[in-house]
This record gives structure tokens, C-alpha cells and sequence, in this order.
């Protein structure tokens, strides 16, 4: 009885209203008038020009990171890296290397295919040829016990890269190496000064090597792939000679990899940023002219004061910080455009998170118009959206906060011929105007005011 | 069983559907909205027997029940609203009430009411992509109220009884409106902006009263061989709605939201009513219910062109009703033991300008031998109004009650 009656609700309700009442296709939109609720939102347009940062600070990324699943060594764009490998040298090959004759020590390292084998890749990149200045330094430890030698495996990156952020050691040796790459290489060989290997005969037991090479001179950087591959890991080969002919070898695998970033720009004013690390420029703005704008276009009170003093009168539907660029200021290794990543600040859970801006795609057709967020791209501007950052500012303007945002240079894509391409081009980008040339924000808004919105605004498309 | 209470709380999350007051408190569900008072005309409040249960007007009357009652209410309520040549239609499914009563013999009546007293519902989804008009819009409220009630008769006038109830009020109250844009006033050039973002203006908070754990209404009623009467009062509160407003661009991003409260002053109210009864089982029966509002009622509003008052008005009921009693004796015809029931009402809501005239008819069938009953009623009416922004309704709606009858702590025979 119960089941019959739960099936004879929805058979009445549906009897009922198509039998009895129908509605009409204005009927509700018509209620919704008479109500005074909208039947959508009305998008408004307001530009604030003039804008100039309070404060701009320039963020130097120099930190350790991981090479792990790739890493690169060499220099260009005011740039150097290094790279630091971290073996365990097992007791039973050092004891042959130190009776041995003579040894010596090579690095073989693999170089990306996926970026030097690219079809796509620009023709000027390849073939590389040069003699590179190589600095080898490294830090061996004192004798392991099996226990200390086993752990080398489980220790945490974030260890070792505090450690390398204060890379101290007297054990260094210089050595020139011939580089070529065509298409077809896919190998480095890197012989390694004698200085190393006679270095580490001398030692018995079980021990640690880091070993850093660093090219501050080199013109390149050389992108190779990290210990995570399967196949194409780093290897260093030490090899025992016995005489001419006799000969033994062992082949170490890293246990752990990173990258050294140092900055080697010169100016100390510029706002140089660095594509393939994250250097990062801090922008602050003032809030009073954008509440000035605000207030002249709504004709209200800007910030909020009542209540609680959050304004919910108006949201912002998108935002973009619009900045003049000049693409000579740059120089990059690819010649493919860039884009700049931005981040904001807003309030969650009682503290302040920097979150990445979601980026709206402004058009489909990316390959011939681009995107306006890209360096060597476009026209001289540079827009950035900035919607959450703005929305979340605007909302919380009451406590008299400024706006704050960041931006770095994200990788380089949009390239004709593969449109999921997104790789890091180790590009400069001098941002300095940014502290001279005002910049512009143009807001999308939504408000909820009584009546039709605007007073006819003034600054509305200047 | 616990399929059972998961349908309950499915149904219960429905509500009325009228479309007036949706900013206040929305439609009221007057008497609890019990399946058999709706078949009467709302009326019969003062009306006793072995099994009527709570009523939550007059608390009183369970004093002279002596049975176990569990009630159970359903509504199905389709409305239409009409204004200058538009209309359109709601439907909806909701559970007004559950009652228990408890006789306890000499020890008086207890009882309990689960009872959606006002409820605010709509959901229509709207787009005329020609006009740049995209609209969902969502009411959802309800004033609960948990009525624990307490009848006895009185020791030495036994026709009299008193009782007093006292209602917890709970709830809540949203309003979403989801809006997509219209680009119109925009350079072409800058309608990329606007592509998928649907933006929520979102309104909502919990309702309790202000200052107090509940409201009282207290009764006393009469039972005379032929005539029953009653009179209550139910004593004026403050119902407080404290609400939080922010704009939604998904369930996770929005504003911080800022913080309002509403304060609706309901007044005292007064019923009222009579049953006559003649020739055995046929009952003729009439109660009214008054109430003086003097303030009018906060709006949620906060945006749009939305109102921010509702004007209220006096507002009384006015119910008539017959009800012809099914014989109790198991072994007569099926059709002698239906209860018969006609009525009609006549309600000025609380709102101002708004008043609604319905008539109805309905039955209750026994099921079995113990006095467990389905109650079926059918009602129809228009609600009017007098002004622009509250259309006016016909309405059509089924009821159906479950009544299920137990006597305990009685031995065979008794």
C-alpha cells in the first residue's frame, strides 16, 4: 500500500499540472521582472588608468631544486646553472682503484630527446658546438659504516638541498670539454679531471661523493635527463688500470641530482626576470585610486564601511592588469613567446595564500592572435588577469589593505606545429618599465545595486 | 525501516508551493496541515473523539483521546500564478506534519508535532539566449517547529480540559539566484570575459527566535454531549534570521560574505471554535483564528530591485466544515465506515493584500480493524492579490494523512 501511494504522488502531480495548468514560456521571466530580480547580470566595463606600484620587489630565485627527472647545466640569459650528483662509493671498487696503476673518471649524461629531437625545434638552436670550461668540484665524506652507507638512499632532498645552499669545499679542478650536438646525439661523455679520481683513491671504506660541474662561461645550457629514467640516467664510471691493457671498471648511478641557479645580472635596479626559474617580481598597489574609481562609478561609498564591512554589492567577473612591454628588453634562447604566470594574495582560513590566477582564454584561435599574458609575443602591452586577486581585494578593501600580486615567466608554447608543447625556455625578460610607465586595470563587474546600475561613467573607455 | 525515514526526510525537504512571500516567511500551513482537518475546511479543532490527536491550535483536545495516535501528513500541492495574461506553475511535495499523541489515562495527554508552519519554495531554471537572459532561481525555507503538548482534563469538571504546547522553532532560509551575463552594455570586443561565469547572488541563515526557547499556546476546551468548544492563545515572539549574503562563483570560490539579521515580529494569536454534533455521527464545525500584525517583515532582499519589506496585514481564518463520522463497528459495510468530510476556509494572510478562499473534500478510509486510517483530502482555491509584484494563484492539492491507532497499557475487554 505504502509503495502504491509513493508511485501515485509524481502519477497525480504530473496528471495535475499537465492536464489542469500549463505555464506559458514568459510566464516566469515576467514574475522574475515583477519580483525586481534580474534575469541576468549586467556586465559593466571600468578602467582605472594611472596606476603606478607602490613597491616592487624583485625576487631572485638561487634555491637548490631537484634535477631528478631532468636537469641542465651551462649558462646564457644572465643565468648559470649547476648541477650536483650524489653517489655512494661501495668499499670493494675503491680498494682496487687505490692499488690500481692509474684510473681515471668519466660522467656520461643523456641529453633530452624530447627537446633537442623535437621536429619543431628552431633551426638556429642546433648543431651546438663549443669548448666548454668546465668546473668540477666535489666533497668526499669520511668512512662509512654499512648502516650510514645504506641511509645515503633514504635521505630527503630537502636535507641535501640545505646543505648545497652553502656549498663549501677546496676540492676543485678545472677542465675544458669539447661539446657538439647534432640531431642525432643523444650523449655527453664528460672526462672528468684526474685531480677527482686520484682524490678518491686515496680513500678506503665506504664513502659519499658530491660531485658539482659548473660552466658559469658556457654560452649553452645543456638540458639532460635525471636519475628517474629508466634508461637514460646519468652514470660516473671510475676505472682501475691496471697497466696498458689490463683494465677495471665500476659504473655509480646517482642516488640524488640537483640544479644551482646563480644570477649573474648586473644591474641591481632592473627587474629582470628569468624564464626556466622562479624569479619573481612583487607588485603592490595602492588602493585609493582604484576605490576612487569605484566610488565615481557606482556613485557609493568606496571601501565598504557597514556592517562587518566585506562588500558584497558587486563582484568582479574578470580583471586585467594591463602593463606596457617592450619586447627588445628580452633575450631568449627558442624566440618563442612566454607566458607570465601571476599569482595573487587572498585571505582564506584566517592567513594569506598566494594562489595562481586561472588564466580565461580570451580567444581559440592562440596560434595567430596569441595570447595578451605572453612576452615576445604581440603588441607592446601585456595583460595580466588578475580576477581572483581583485575580487577578493575589493570584497576586503574595509581594512584599508593595497593590492598585491606576482609575476613570473611561465614557459614557452603556443609554437606552431605542436600546440601541447610547454617547455621551460631559459629566456631574460627586463620588466623595468613597470616602475615608470603606469599601468591600467580593466574591470568586469557584476553588481546587484538597486535599479539600473551605472551612472554614465566617465572613465569608462577613455 | 530506514528506507522509510530516508523517504520522510526526502519528501520533508520539499515544501509548498505557493510563489507569495517567498523574501518573507512564505506560505503558512495552517493546523498543522493534517490531512483530515485540510478535508474539513481547516476546521474542527474544538472536535474530540477516541483518536483525533494533536492539534496544534488547540492543545487541549487530546486531553479526551484514549488512544495512541501516530499521524503522518503529505501534501501535493500544484499552484499556478497569474498575472496579466502569464502564468506559470510550481509543483510540490512536502510533508507538513508528524504528530504522536500519548494518552496516559488520568496522567492526562502527551504529545509531540514535527511541523512545518511556514515554508518558502521555488526552483526554476530560465534562458532566452535571443535576450542575454539566464536565470536559476532557488527558495528554500522552512520555519520548523518541534510542538511537545500537554493536555488534562480537569478533575472535577471532566467535560474541561486545559493544555499548553510550546513550539521550538528551527530552520532556515536561501535564497540562490544564479545569473548568467548579459553582454549587452559591453564592447563586443570585451564579451570573452563574461564566458562561463555564471555568477550566485547567495543569501542564507538559520531561523530561531529571538531571546527565548520557544513560543506558547495555551487552551482550554469543552466537551458537551452535542456542542465542543475551545478557545487558545498563543503568546507573540520574535523570530530572528540571522543571514549571511555573498556572491558565488562556484561552490568553493565566493566572496566573504557579509552578515544581516532579520527580526519578524509575530504577533499574539487568538482561535477559536465549535463543533456541533447531530444525529450521532454527522458534525457540523467552525473555528476562526486571529492574529494582529503590526510590523511589517524584513526582506532577505539585499539586492536586485527585490523588495526590501513585506507589508503585513491582519490576518484571520475563517473555516467551516461537516464531517460525517465512518461507524467504528468492524463488521458494517466498508462504505459506512468512511468518514466523510466537506469544508471551505477563508484566510487574509499575513501578507499584506493577500487572501485565499479555498474549498475542499475528503475521506477517511479505515484500514484493518484497529482504527488505522488513511486520510485522503482534495482542495482547491485561489489565493488573490492586489498587487504587482505577488500574482495571484489558483491552487490545487491532495492530501493524504496516515493514521495509525495503538492502544496501550489496556488489557482485553477493557
Amino acid at each position: 500500500m505504502k509503495n502504491k501511494k509513493f508511485i501515485l504522488f509524481p502519477l497525480l502531480a504530473f496528471v495535475l499540472s499537465s492536464c489542469l495548468f500549463d505555464s506559458d514560456d514568459d510566464g516566469l521571466s515576467s514574475w522574475l521582472s515583477d519580483q525586481g530580480m534580474p534575469s541576468s547580470y549586467k556586465v559593466e566595463t571600468l578602467t582605472v588608468s594611472d596606476l603606478k606600484p607602490t613597491s616592487v620587489e624583485l625576487r631572485k630565485d638561487t634555491l637548490p631544486r631537484t634535477a631528478w627527472a631532468g636537469g641542465v647545466f651551462g649558462a646564457n640569459a644572465g643565468l648559470s646553472h649547476d648541477i650536483v650528483f650524489d653517489f655512494a662509493l661501495d668499499e670493494s671498487f675503491l680498494a682496487n682503484l687505490k692499488v690500481a696503476d692509474s684510473a681515471k673518471s668519466l660522467l656520461f649524461l643523456y641529453l633530452q630527446d624530447s627537446y633537442y629531437k623535437f621536429d619543431y625545434l628552431p633551426s638556429h638552436v642546433l648543431p651546438i658546438k663549443e669548448d666548454v670550461k668546465l668546473n668540477v668540484s666535489w666533497k668526499i665524506s669520511e668512512k662509512l659504516n654499512y648502516a650510514e652507507y645504506n641511509a645515503l638512499a633514504t635521505l630527503s632532498d630537502s636535507a641535501w638541498f640545505d646543505e648545497l645552499g652553502s656549498w663549501k669545499t677546496n676540492k676543485k679542478a678545472d677542465t675544458t670539454i669539447s661539446i657538439s650536438i647534432t640531431k642525432k646525439d643523444s650523449l655527453l661523455t664528460l672526462n672528468l679531471p684526474n685531480a677527482l679520481v686520484n682524490d678518491v683513491r686515496k680513500n678506503t671504506g665506504n664513502r659519499r661523493l658530491q660531485l658539482r660541474l659548473s660552466a658559469p662561461e658556457a654560452s649553452h645550457v645543456f638540458r639532460v635527463y635525471g636519475g628517474s629514467s629508466s634508461i637514460y640516467f646519468p652514470r660516473f664510471r671510475m676505472v682501475a688500470m691496471e697497466n696498458d691493457t689490463t683494465f677495471s671498471y665500476a659504473t655509480y648511478v646517482p642516488t640524488r641530482m640537483a640544479s644551482i641557479v646563480s644570477n649573474h645580472e648586473e644591474c641591481s635596479d632592473c627587474l629582470v626576470l628569468h624564464g626556466g626559474v622562479s624569479d619573481s617580481l612583487l607588485l603592490e598597489f595602492s588602493a585609493k585610486p582604484i576605490m576612487k574609481a569605484l566610488s565615481d562609478f557606482y556613485g557609493d561609498e568606496f571601501p565598504y564601511s557597514k556592517d562587518d564591512g566585506f562588500d558584497v554589492r558587486q563582484a568582479v567577473v574578470m580583471a586585467q592588469m594591463i602593463f606596457l612591454k617592450d619586447d627588445a628588453k628580452g633575450e631568449s634562447e627558442l624566440d618563442w613567446p612566454i607566458g607570465v604566470k601571476v599569482c595573487s594574495f587572498a585571505d582564506s582560513a584566517d592567513t594569506v595564500v598566494r594562489r595562481v590566477e586561472k588564466y580565461l582564454l580570451a580567444n581559440t584561435d592562440s596560434l595567430d592572435k596569441g595570447y595578451p599574458n605572453m612576452v615576445f609575443f604581440g603588441d607592446d602591452s601585456l595583460k595580466l588577469q588578475v580576477t581572483a586577486g581583485i575580487r577578493d581585494f575589493i570584497n576586503r578593501a574595509h581594512d584599508g589593505r593595497s593590492f598585491k600580486m606576482t609575476m613570473n615567466l611561465d614557459r614557452a608554447y603556443l609554437i606552431k606545429g605542436d600546440s601541447a608543447y610547454y617547455k621551460y625556455d631559459y629566456a631574460r625578460y627586463d620588466f623595468s618599465t613597470i616602475k615608470s610607465k603606469p599601468a591600467t586595470l580593466k574591470l568586469w563587474l557584476v553588481s546587484k545595486r538597486d535599479g539600473q546600475v551605472s551612472k554614465e561613467n566617465v572613465r569608462e573607455e577613455e | 525501516m530506514k528506507k522509510f525515514i530516508s523517504a520522510l526526510l526526502c519528501v520533508s525537504s520539499f515544501s509548498f508551493a505557493s510563489m507569495i512571500g517567498l523574501e518573507a516567511l512564505g506560505q503558512e500551513q495552517i493546523a498543522g496541515g493534517s490531512a483530515a482537518m485540510a478535508g474539513r475546511g481547516f476546521a474542527g479543532n474544538a472536535k474530540t473523539g477516541d483518536a483525533e490527536g494533536v492539534s496544534v491550535v488547540n492543545p487541549a483536545r487530546q486531553a479526551f483521546d484514549s488512544k495512541v495516535v501516530l499521524n503522518l501528513n503529505f501534501l501535493l500541492d500544484v499552484s499556478s500564478a497569474d498575472h496579466k495574461n502569464s502564468h506559470f506553475t510550481q509543483t510540490a511535495i512536502s510533508m507538513p506534519s508528524m504528530n504522536l499523541s500519548f494518552p496516559m489515562g488520568d496522567f492526562g495527554t502527551f504529545g509531540v508535532s514535527l511541523w512545518q508552519h511556514y515554508s518558502a519554495s521555488m526552483r526554476e531554471d530560465f534562458e532566452n539566449v535571443e535576450l542575454n537572459q539566464k536565470a536559476e532561481i532557488e527558495y528554500q525555507s522552512s520555519v520548523y517547529e518541534l510542538v511537545p503538548t500537554y493536555a488534562i482534563r480537569l478533575p472535577f469538571f471532566r467535560p474541561i480540559s486545559i493544555g499548553a504546547s510550546a513550539h521550538f522553532v528551527m530552520g532556515s532560509f536561501s535564497r540562490n539566484l544564479t545569473l548568467g551575463p548579459d553582454n549587452s552594455k559591453i564592447d563586443s570586443a570585451d564579451a570573452w570575459a563574461t564566458i562561463d561565469t555564471d555568477v550566485s547572488d547567495y543569501v542564507s541563515g538559520d531561523w530561531e527566535i529571538k531571546n527565548h526557547p520557544a513560543y506558547y499556546t495555551f487552551a482550554a476546551q469543552y466537551r458537551g454531549r452535542m456542542a465542543s468548544y475551545f478557545f487558545s492563545f498563543t503568546t507573540p515572539y520574535t523570530l530572528k534570521n540571522e543571514l549571511e549574503q555573498n556572491f558565488r562563483f562556484s561552490e568553493l570560490d565566493t566572496l566573504a560574505p557579509t552578515h544581516f539579521t532579520r527580526e519578524v515580529r509575530v504577533p499574539a494569536m487568538l482561535a477559536t471554535g465549535v463543533n456541533y454534533r447531530f444525529n450521532k455521527r454527522h458534525n457540523v464545525m467552525a473555528d476562526v483564528a486571529w492574529r494582529a500584525w503590526k510590523k511589517n517583515i524584513d526582506n532577505a532582499a539585499g539586492s536586485w530591485d527585490l523588495s526590501k519589506v513585506t507589508k503585513t496585514q491582519n490576518d484571520f481564518s475563517v473555516s467551516l466544515g461537516y464531517q460525517h463520522d465512518g461507524s467504528d463497528i468492524f463488521y458494517d459495510s466498508y462504505w459506512d465506515r468512511i468518514t466523510y468530510r466537506a469544508g471551505a476556509w477563508f484566510k487574509n494572510w499575513y501578507i499584506e493584500d493577500v487572501s485565499e478562499l479555498g474549498g475542499s473534500i475528503g475521506a477517511g478510509f479505515p484500514l484493518g480493524r484497529k482504527g488505522t486510517m488513511l486520510d485522503l483530502s482534495i482542495q482547491g482555491g485561489v489565493r488573490l492579490t492586489d498587487d504587482d509584484r505577488n500574482w495571484s494563484e489558483s491552487f490545487i492539492g491532495i492530501r493524504l494523512g496516515l493514521l495509525g491507532v495503538g492502544s496501550w497499557g489496556k488489557t482485553r475487554g477493557q
